[in-house]
């Protein structure tokens, strides 16, 4: 195995691999950066590319699509409060108030140094341990899949306010929208009213847009703002005091987004948020995040980006893809002749590992990379009003469009866009909704898998066979009632 | 400055806007004129994006036009053949779907489209037997042993699929009512998840294609017990004919489909482009890799063949929502 890994190591130090990443990295972090492009479009069109190149080339390259991309996510996020991918939803919370507050560029720096801390963190970890995760990976089933998702909606419902009743209703509501459209279970169709542009559900992306961009810009709008700018600067670049500061703060979100990386479809969103309430719930002073809190965006960016090593460990040790990102790469393996499963290792250890090397090279060149691209993104927010906003309101609708062509989606984004306004107005966080949203179809389809499972005796089956899923069921209250005594211990109105 | 930034996306959309333009051969008045979009209702990452990629990755030599792929994922691969039922008949717009989708749903749900009215096969690419797969150490060494086990116990085996009415689904449901058993259907998001349900223990039974089972063939984690079809693919596994399950059942059909009215000439055109791939040594060994074979079917025969699937479907519909 030693001799393998060195062998990978020597293969992985090639000029055209580094070169190639680096394309894909700076090509991955521009698609991400525009809402609508997504990463996993960017690495399916140019998969192709890639079956014509070297493995030791060709899949680095996807990689750094993939690694470019989750960074890209965060720029308007943190700019403009246009979080394009749910992972991103966590970042957004403090780092548009950071925008705000003129320190975008020290938002986008510690959300680069947070992400590659992670990811690389992560990436070892894995190199290292990736038999045993295996074996853990194989520890959850459809019942531990529900409980846990069960338990990280409510920590999030639990942490993100003072009041639990409204972010519940916030939450019960998300829940609600994502139960219309085709039933995923039985194919039966509900609240669709009959409307076919129903059946397939409501799409992610305008509801992000809407409910978080678009209140934003009627924000500035209101204000009547014309001539002034968004932030008069971009502050600072990030000092070492500050990064300091948060390390403790990353260490332990990369440490939850590992383990959330390990338990196969959470994946980033559910890392993103629990590294956040943690960082919170552990803060000395809690009040400020969502205020503008730096260790907010390092909590969420790093914990998002520790996903990534241990998702590849079903990948490589099964061959079965736990997303879309690692079907793709799955392609890209096959494609090269090399076929992930039990046997990959022992045919092909030393371009498995000089792959994984690859990966922790990749973050290294983002780090580089990433920090010189910073001033030119962040320099975005110092444009007049007068012309920012329409440029963004452009973005919005374009991004929405984009997606998948399909112009109903606009009536979704204005529709969102107007609950936004009203929620902000009365004071409803949209972010339990949103959530609720994103982990209802997953949770929903693990609790009927649970239930065929046990063959109509879910109770029983709990009982008898699935002692660990019923545990983290039964705790899930009382977690959640602990976490809020604790954050808000004299509980007033909103 | 952001003015930089739009100019740098400008110029590299125009660069992929130049790269694409630059497969076009000189301008043709014949079809086709522009590049081909070809649809899957599916999402990325799965075995039809895989195939997509590989076709319109080898196709514009034989097409002189670029052929682009259009994920357009949703209500269970309905909002894509929509879209294309409602595209323009003139040979642009193209289908890429399976059998299931195509002939099985018109039977289960009111479709705003009529699957065999609106459309016409371009060609077959090629098909994905199933076979039914247990792990190494289960105790059913031989078919004949599960298919007694399940008879013993009814609805106590537990078989992991990838979504109800989906190409693990229908298989398990033609056998279950060909041999008069009954097992536990549990649905898995995909065919990944509903292996790894079945290798941790969750499922005693799931089906898979070859391409998804052979590492695990190899490495002696899984065991195929029986084969889709009537040639037996792996030495000593039996096939579905011998174990008692006749006709078109337990195959997956890849195809490429037009809307209706599209014109001859443009069919033709199509279907020849496809009857190439056959030919070609680098799509050979491309599909040779992802473990796919290479069938190419015309339009009109895979038209036979759609009218009778539809109608072993109904039958089998009317059975399974009966009960």
């Amino acid at each position: 195995m030693l001799d393998q890994f060195t062998e990978g190591f020597a293969m992985a130090m090639r000029f055209d691999t580094m070169a190639l990443m680096s394309v894909g990295l700076f090509a991955g972090m521009l698609v991400g950066s525009l809402p609508g492009f997504t990463t996993l479009m960017a690495m399916a069109i140019l998969l192709p590319i890639s079956f014509f190149l070297d493995p030791i080339v060709g899949i680095p390259f996807l990689l750094g699509i993939y690694k470019g991309g989750i960074f890209g996510g965060s720029v308007p996020a943190i700019l403009i409060s246009m979080p394009g991918t749910g992972a991103a939803v966590a970042t957004s919370r403090d780092g548009y108030k950071l925008t705000q507050k003129g320190k975008s560029r020290k938002a986008l720096d510690i959300a680069l140094f947070s992400s590659v801390f992670g990811d690389t963190a992560s990436d070892i970890f894995t190199i290292m341990m990736i038999f045993p995760i295996a074996f853990l990976v194989m520890q959850f089933g459809p019942p531990e899949l529900f409980a846990v998702l069960l338990m990280s909606l409510v920590i999030i419902a639990a942490t993100s306010g003072a009041n639990p009743l409204k972010s519940l209703i916030m939450m019960m509501l998300g829940l609600w929208l994502s139960f219309i459209g085709t039933d995923p279970l039985g194919g039966v169709e509900r609240f669709t009213f009959g409307l076919f542009e129903l059946k397939s559900g409501i799409p992610l992306l305008p509801m992000l847009i809407g409910v978080f961009a678009l209140p934003e810009v009627a924000n500035v709008i209101i204000r009547n703002e014309k001539g002034k700018k968004l932030a008069a600067l971009v502050g600072e670049r990030l000092s070492r005091v500050e990064f300091r500061r948060c390390l403790p703060t990353i260490c332990r979100s990369t440490a939850i987004g590992a383990g959330v990386g390990m338990v196969p479809g959470l994946g980033q969103i559910v890392a993103a948020m629990m590294g956040y309430s943690a960082a919170k719930n552990a803060s000395k002073h809690p009040e400020t995040f969502g205020e503008g809190e730096i260790e907010g965006v390092a909590a969420a960016e790093a914990a998002n980006n520790a996903v990534n090593g241990p998702t590849m460990v079903p990948l490589l040790t099964l061959g079965i893809p736990g997303d879309n990102v690692t079907a793709i790469l799955l392609g890209a393996f096959v494609a090269q002749g090399l076929r992930p499963g039990p046997e990959l290792f022992e045919q092909q250890g030393a371009t498995v590992f000089a792959i994984l090397v690859a990966m922790v090279i990749a973050n290294l060149l983002f780090l580089v990379i990433g920090y010189l691209s910073i001033p030119m993104f962040s320099r975005l927010v110092t444009i007049k009003t007068s012309i920012l906003i329409p440029v963004v309101i452009m973005f919005a609708f374009a991004g929405t469009y984009v997606f998948r062509s399909d112009i109903n989606d606009l009536m979704i984004l204005v529709a969102f866009g107007i609950f936004g306004i009203i929620a902000k107005a009365a004071r409803f966080d949209v972010m339990p909704m949103v959530m609720g949203f994103i982990l209802g179809p997953s949770m929903e389809y693990a609790f009927g898998q649970t239930v065929a499972m046990s063959q109509g005796n879910p109770l029983g089956f709990f009982f008898t066979d699935r002692i660990g899923a019923l545990c983290v069921l039964l705790s899930t209250p009382i977690i959640g009632y602990l976490l809020w005594k604790r954050l808000y211990s004299s509980p007033v109105a909103a | 400055m952001f003015k930089d930034f739009a100019k740098k996306s400008l110029a590299a959309l125009a660069v992929t806007g130049a790269a694409i333009a630059s497969f076009a051969a000189p301008a043709q008045a014949e079809f086709p004129e522009k590049p081909v979009t070809m649809v899957i209702p599916l999402g990325a990452g799965g075995s039809h994006d895989l195939n997509a990629r590989v076709i319109t990755s080898i196709i514009p030599s034989y097409l002189n036009q670029a052929m682009i792929v259009q994920l357009s994922p949703g209500a269970g691969g309905q909002k894509g053949t929509h879209e294309v039922a409602r595209a323009p008949a003139d040979g642009y717009t193209l289908l890429f779907t399976h059998n299931y989708i195509d002939m099985l749903q018109q039977h289960v749900e009111n479709l705003p489209y009529d699957p065999l009215e609106d459309f016409v096969t371009v060609a077959r690419v090629n098909y994905a037997p199933i076979a039914v797969a247990v792990r190494a150490d289960s105790p059913y060494q031989t078919m004949d042993e599960l298919i007694a086990a399940s008879k013993e116990n009814p609805g106590g085996i537990q078989m992991a699929h990838s979504g109800n009415w989906g190409a693990l689904f229908v298989p398990a449901a033609q056998m279950m009512q060909a041999l008069d058993m009954q097992w536990n259907l549990v649905p898995y998001p995909g065919g990944g998840p509903a292996l790894q349900a079945l290798l941790s223990g969750d499922a005693d039974v799931t089906m898979g294609f070859p391409s998804s089972l052979s590492s695990h063939l190899d490495a002696g984690t899984v065991r195929v017990l029986a084969t889709a079809g009537e040639e037996r693919i792996y030495e000593g596994v039996p096939t579905f004919a011998e174990v008692g399950v006749e006709g078109d059942v337990g195959f997956m059909h890849r195809v490429v489909l037009a809307p209706k009215g599209t014109p001859e000439e443009a069919l033709t055109k199509l279907s020849e482009a496809f009857k190439k791939l056959e030919e070609d040594s680098t799509f050979n060994r491309m599909m040779g890799r992802l473990g796919e074979n290479i069938n190419i079917i015309s339009g009109d025969e895979y038209d036979k063949m759609r009218a009778e699937q539809s109608k072993a479907y109904e039958v089998l519909v009317d059975e399974l929502t009966s009960q």
